[in-house]
């Protein structure tokens, strides 16, 4: 469709926007409310232009100017909102004339009447839409004298976000996100009139994706708690890169200054997570910047860790590692290392000749899917079957599901990028809740939006899966297996079958059983679904895909830990949380741990070598859906901390080999071999890369069944750094173990007492949530990389509390 | 073990009203659920002069929204109350036909007689004072709204009569010079039977 904006014609799909027009001609024109996967409303009134448009008579024929034979351009009578108007054939938009830029001048006068301009204390100053298109299109000058409306300025609207409510110019950005994208509509405008202003009465925005409107508010209304004051827009380094707090492989921006993470923001990627990250990537990152964070290598001298240089730290552990046979070392690093970092490791192994490596957290069940789905087919997906809780385990799944049950198709990149306003996208609109089907052991949120809830029992996942093949062969199964009548799971199943791009998502619960990871495998080639796997973390699905694995199961990092390795270098992870293997830890010969912080397994070590968080390194992962993303290092002061590239290359030195490896760039040479591809070229957007699919040869050592009615469930924080997030830590009040009313009252818990109990042997210390999404008789605790999801025995009679929940008299 | 804190709970409004329930929610399309939202609000001012937290959020629970939706329209409309009115909520009509006519003065000497100022309910409950924009009987100011009862031409001795059949609870109807919405003997018998009342009833 040709349309002609100022003096440029442009040629767009029908269907497009004006505003979008605009843009794709180069033209510029101010605009507040329009967002960018979001539907546009025409709120804010700055898009204004004059459009005109030819018109038919009534036997079909343009009208022509009579002198010049030329198309009749009829304007319309006022000027146009252009983000809410759709194109025409042959359609005229002028943005540069005098009366469009009077509209536009007058516009931002009004919208500036209210605004309070304390730009010179406002953390949005410097990215502030309303201060550049006041630059850009406003008189400079107000006409009003009166005294402006004053008010709340700090209002916690959650103890992560808080909102100004002077500084609000009304555009809506935040109320729509919360009903059009994570469908939670927590946010409102309330006394709507002359006195308008945002607020909740659900207390702390209760949705995992709050800090998202922060970056869409046009002023500084809506501010991240965690980076308020604490720096200005120009002062901030901003590294685009991948977060790798979950295997979603969300794109994130990180603010650095002077060598600190002040603040995350949602990176723009169209095939993952659009331009939304949930609020564990976002509020989570201030554990970098503890102060107990290890930032020279330790030697363990005279029974005490003390600081010492890394080629006295790397001497020790080459000189050490000489008294061992190669097999008897052990290498295992945490999945959410970078490929990178895994061809290091492997490297390693090589050089010490042992094939005990591997990486942890990982089950047994391979992540790699032979039917793979990708995370644009979920959003396009017309019969979506879940089985756990993704809200928590990857967020970001979540949100794609949700963009399946609004039914619209992903919209096509304009010239200048995601079109700002998809006229497609409507507020509140319906959706196809029918289409899904959500599983789980207790009540999940993912389940408000679902047609269809089951709820079967724990560790169930194997016999879900077989009844719903004995359903998809015309069979029957048990409604208490299955959680959800007979009639609704022939209904759903029949569904999948008949959907032409179903998808199965499955997570931590049904990779902690071999027999429920396949039973879902049959099941999904019974009825011809594509398959999602939620790795347990960033990089699982890279690391398996290259091969950091075991050469036999009994080398698995359990077993390494369990006395397998007489010498342990580990990365990452805290085996020594529990306390039978610490015993065993104690007694090892050399224990060298690669560790951001003391964790209970660094203290017991002869070295303790300081890492890099997912923040501070280079690389590559590979997310859920196999694609190959590139992370970048942030400028952040981490002191001699290094990844396990960093830490190869030091024990190189040390031995006097060249590892391959020993860089990210050693590493790259090493993968362009095995892989054909050169990561160095690996844009932001990342790429798919054809992998030998294998079937993972060695599988973790048989977990023990269920013994008790608990489980560990995956959550969108990271439980290891929970602590260390204070903000993220005021909001959650600390790790749950959830339970249902009925079992609290019967042990005498009261929401949130502080309690300590056994999981599985390890004390963890967890806080009472109190909760009827639990079904009676079912705890849960929150997962750890070397606790993950599934299973678990909870000593609940061996509970001990700790401290009472504060009685407020 | 201590005591436990027992927040005040609050019997459900509408667990012992399946029927009225049914029927509101019957006026409705399964898709447009949401729309009784504002039937339902006004159920509960009506019988409790205002629309407290815990109605907001049983609403809000009785078609799927969240509380904030619930309150977000609410709060709209000014003829829906946060906190309880008075028995008798006299709304003065502060709009120009009615401030010539006295509305001011009318004003002043309610809320002199009552204790009370604008937006604010006394202590026994009785008497709340409001002054609302116009009321749309400018021909016959001024005029003062007491619930959902216009009373015109409200002068000094009239309002004193009033506000002592008030005090005794002896209000009578009033009075209307033309047939207005609420030309009927029994205003509030007419809206049990179902018939519209013009100020948030049946649709």
């Amino acid at each position: 469709m040709k349309v002609t904006v100022n003096d440029v014609e442009v040629d767009l799909a029908p269907g497009t926007s004006a505003i979008d027009a605009v843009f794709a001609a180069g033209y510029d024109v101010p605009y507040f409310c329009s967002q960018e996967y979001m539907s546009p409303v025409g709120a804010c009134r700055m898009c204004l232009a004059k459009v005109g448009a030819p018109r038919k008579d009534r036997d079909g024929n343009w009208i022509l100017d009579d002198e010049t034979g030329e198309r009749t351009i009829f304007a319309f009578p006022a000027l146009l909102a252009t983000c809410t108007s759709a194109l025409s054939e042959g359609m005229v938009i002028d943005t540069l004339s005098e009366e469009v830029k009077h509209a536009q001048n007058g516009m931002i006068e009004f919208t500036l009447i209210n605004h309070p301009l304390d730009c010179p204390v406002c953390d949005k100053g410097g990215a502030c839409e309303l201060q550049d298109r006041s630059y850009e299109y406003g008189s400079g000058r107000s006409r009003f004298e009166f005294t402006k409306r004053h008010q709340e300025k700090h209002h916690p609207l959650s103890d992560l976000i808080t909102l100004d409510r002077e500084r609000c110019i009304h555009c809506k950005r935040c109320v729509r996100y919360f009903e059009e994208v994570p469908g939670d509509e927590v946010l409102d405008f309330i006394d709507r009139g002359g006195h308008t202003y945002i607020g909740t009465v659900e207390h702390g925005l209760p949705s995992n994706f709050t800090g998202n409107i922060t970056d869409i508010c046009p002023v500084g209304a809506l501010l991240d708690a965690t980076s308020r004051f604490r720096g200005r827009n120009w002062e901030y380094d901003h590294t685009a890169s991948v977060s790798l707090d979950d295997a979603s492989g969300s794109a994130v921006v990180v603010d650095a200054r002077t060598g600190r993470i002040e603040r995350i923001k949602a990176g723009l990627h169209p095939e993952v997570n659009k331009s939304w990250i949930d609020d564990g990537i976002r509020f989570g990152h201030e554990y970098t910047a503890d102060p107990e964070r290890i930032t020279r290598p330790l030697l363990r001298k005279d029974g005490e860790l003390v600081e010492v240089p890394w080629p006295e730290a790397a001497a020790f552990v080459a000189e050490r590692l000489k008294e061992f046979s190669g097999k008897d070392v052990g290498v295992c690093i945490r999945a959410d290392a970078t490929l990178e970092e895994g061809v290091a490791a492997l490297a390693l192994a090589e050089h010490l000749g042992t094939g005990q490596v591997d990486h942890a957290p990982r089950y047994g069940p391979t992540v790699m899917p032979p039917a793979q789905a990708t995370l644009q087919e979920l959003a396009v997906s017309d019969a979506i079957f879940v089985v756990g809780d993704v809200s928590e385990e990857v967020p970001a799944v979540d949100l794609r599901i949700k963009d399946a049950l609004r039914g619209v198709t992903p919209p096509p990149l304009l010239p200048h990028g995601v079109p700002i306003a998809d006229l497609r996208l409507k507020e509140r609109m319906p959706r196809k809740r029918e289409i899904l089907c959500v599983a789980a052991p207790y009540r999940v949120d993912l389940m408000r939006h679902a047609g269809t809830v089951a709820r079967y029992d724990v560790g169930g996942e194997e016999t879900l899966f077989r009844g719903l093949i004995a359903i998809a062969e015309g069979g029957s199964a048990d409604e208490r297996v299955l959680g959800m009548t007979l009639a609704a799971a022939k209904a759903f199943v029949d569904r999948l079958r008949a959907a032409k791009k179903a998808v199965i998502v499955t997570g931590g619960f049904v990779l902690s059983s071999q027999a429920a990871a396949d039973a879902a495998e049959r099941f999904a080639r019974a009825v011809g679904a594509r398959q999602l796997v939620l790795g347990p973390m960033a990089n699982a699905y890279g690391l398996e895909a290259i091969g950091v694995l075991p050469s036999h199961a009994r080398y698995d990092y359990a077993s390494m830990v369990a006395g397998g390795a007489k010498a342990l270098l580990i990365s990452n992870l805290d085996p020594a949380a529990d306390p039978a293997v610490a015993e065993r830890l104690a007694e090892s010969r050399l224990l060298v741990v690669h560790d951001m912080f003391m964790t209970a397994t660094a203290r017991l070590a002869h070295v303790v070598l300081p890492a890099k968080s997912g923040f501070e390194k280079d690389g590559t992962v590979v997310n859920l859906e196999g694609r190959f993303m590139p992370v970048r290092a942030a400028p952040v002061d981490a002191g001699e901390a290094v990844d396990v590239t960093g830490l190869v290359r030091e024990l190189g030195l040390a031995f006097g080999v060249r590892i391959e490896g020993r860089s990210v760039r050693s590493a790259r040479r090493s993968l362009r071999k095995t892989l054909g591809t050169d990561l160095e070229e690996l844009t932001g957007l990342g790429a798919f890369v054809a992998l030998p699919r294998r079937r993972v040869a060695v599988s973790v050592a048989a977990r023990p069944g269920v013994r008790g009615r608990a489980l560990r469930v995956p959550t969108m924080v990271r439980q290891e750094y929970l602590l260390r997030n204070p903000h993220l830590l005021a909001t959650l009040g600390g790790p749950a173990l959830r339970l249902h009313p009925d079992d609290a009252r019967t042990r005498a818990l009261s929401h949130d007492d502080e309690v300590t109990v056994r999981v599985d042997g390890v004390p963890r210390r967890l806080r009472v949530y109190v909760t009827d999404a639990m079904p009676s008789g079912v705890v849960s605790v929150p997962a750890l990389p070397d606790a993950p999801a599934g299973p678990a025995d909870v000593d609940l009679d061996g509970i001990v509390v700790e401290r009472r929940r504060l009685e407020v008299a | 073990m201590s005591a436990q804190l027992e927040l005040p709970t609050v019997a459900p409004f509408f667990a012992d009203k399946p029927d009225l329930l049914v029927e509101i929610l019957g006026r409705y399309p399964d898709y447009g659920r949401r729309s009784a939202l504002m039937p339902l609000l006004w159920e509960v001012q009506r019988a409790e002069r205002h629309v407290g937290e815990a109605r907001i959020a049983e609403i809000a629970d009785i078609l799927g929204l969240r509380a904030t939706e619930v309150k977000g329209v609410m709060s709209f409309y000014s003829t829906y109350h946060e906190h309880p009115v008075g028995a008798y909520h006299l709304q003065i009509c502060a709009t120009l036909s009615c401030s010539l006519a006295g509305a001011d003065e009318l004003y002043d000497y309610l809320s002199e007689e009552t204790g009370v100022v604008n937006g604010e309910t006394d202590r026994e409950g009785r008497f709340s004072i409001q002054k609302v924009e116009c009321l749309g009987s400018c021909g016959s100011a001024p005029v003062l709204q007491i619930n959902d009862d216009y009373y015109e031409r409200v002068t000094r001795s009239r309002c004193a009569a009033l506000l002592e059949a008030m005090r005794a609870d002896r209000l009578e109807a009033p009075w209307r010079e033309r047939s207005g919405d609420t030309d009927v003997a029994d205003p509030v018998a007419a809206r049990a039977d179902g018939s519209p009342s013009g100020t948030g009833g049946a649709p």
